[in-house]
């Protein structure tokens, strides 16, 4: 990207009323402790496709999405989908754990802040997923219930391509 | 040939109109309470999911009054189907009495 595209990037993210990363941008990294106090960084994830998936146990649509999200991450881990669940006070890690448990969550959910959410969007919509592709940069941020279409369409694609790019 | 092109016009307005009235008989609007939709940061995936249905032509979601207005095409969709969308969204539509 030369000088002038990210004066645009930056232009675009100041002024818009409601700020999303543009694609193709390298994701903001981040270091978060997960539900047992172990340290997940994004930089774990490297030559993965990546969805950072913000949402809230009081929240019904990130409620509703779960189980889906815990089948994606079984049926595509082969092909590199990683999926962080990042929520945020005032959850308490009890019934975090507890629903986690209850859901059989297969990725890590970990304690962001709003700030962090704040990195990637300036949307306060519930849930939001980043997506994140091999190469560690923002490919789509998803805003709402991740729908099947949206997942076929935005997510599919970068999992049938190789670290390579194949 | 005057009279071929009134003919042709006359026609051809008949056909408009009867596609029009055709279309219009089609739309229905439904209007659902939903249950539980407090906070506006996640209701907006109640509109999302039910705009993402084919046959939707139009929706509005209020998180104040708790409802969606759906204008729909009801050769393609029941309100039994839009409920269901709602419901997936993890929200709650309320059944109507004698529903």
């Amino acid at each position: 990207m030369n000088l002038l595209g990210i004066i645009f990037a930056a232009a675009m993210i100041v002024f818009s009323p409601v700020s999303v990363l543009p694609q193709d941008v390298k994701a903001p990294q981040f270091e978060l402790k997960d539900l047992n106090g172990r340290i997940v960084r994004l930089s774990d994830y490297k030559g993965k496709v990546v969805l950072i998936n913000f949402w809230a146990t009081w929240c019904p649509p990130c409620r509703a999405e779960m189980p889906d999200l815990v089948r994606y991450q079984r049926q595509y881990r082969k092909q590199g989908l990683q999926i962080i669940g990042i929520t945020y006070e005032p959850e308490s890690k009890t019934r975090l754990r507890r629903f986690a448990r209850s859901l059989k969550v297969n990725y890590p959910i970990v304690l962001g802040s709003p700030q962090i959410k704040a990195r990637f969007s300036s949307e306060e919509t519930l849930p939001l997923t980043v997506v994140i592709n091999r190469d560690g940069k923002v490919s789509d941020v998803i805003v709402g219930i991740l729908l099947h279409e949206e997942f076929d369409e935005k997510i599919k694609p970068l999992l049938m391509k190789n670290v390579e790019g194949g | 040939m005057r009279n071929r092109i009134i003919s042709l016009v006359v026609s051809s307005v008949m056909v408009m109109t009867l596609g029009v009235i055709t279309a219009a008989a089609f739309t229905k609007t439904a209007t659902i309470k939903v249950e539980g939709m407090k906070c506006a940061k996640c209701s907006s995936s109640v509109a999302k999911a039910l705009k993402a249905t084919e046959g939707v032509e139009d929706v509005q979601v209020s998180s104040e009054k708790g409802e969606a207005v759906i204008k729909y095409d009801d050769q393609k969709l029941t309100e039994a189907k839009l409920r269901e969308v709602i419901n997936g969204t993890g929200f709650k539509a309320v059944a109507e009495p004698g529903q």
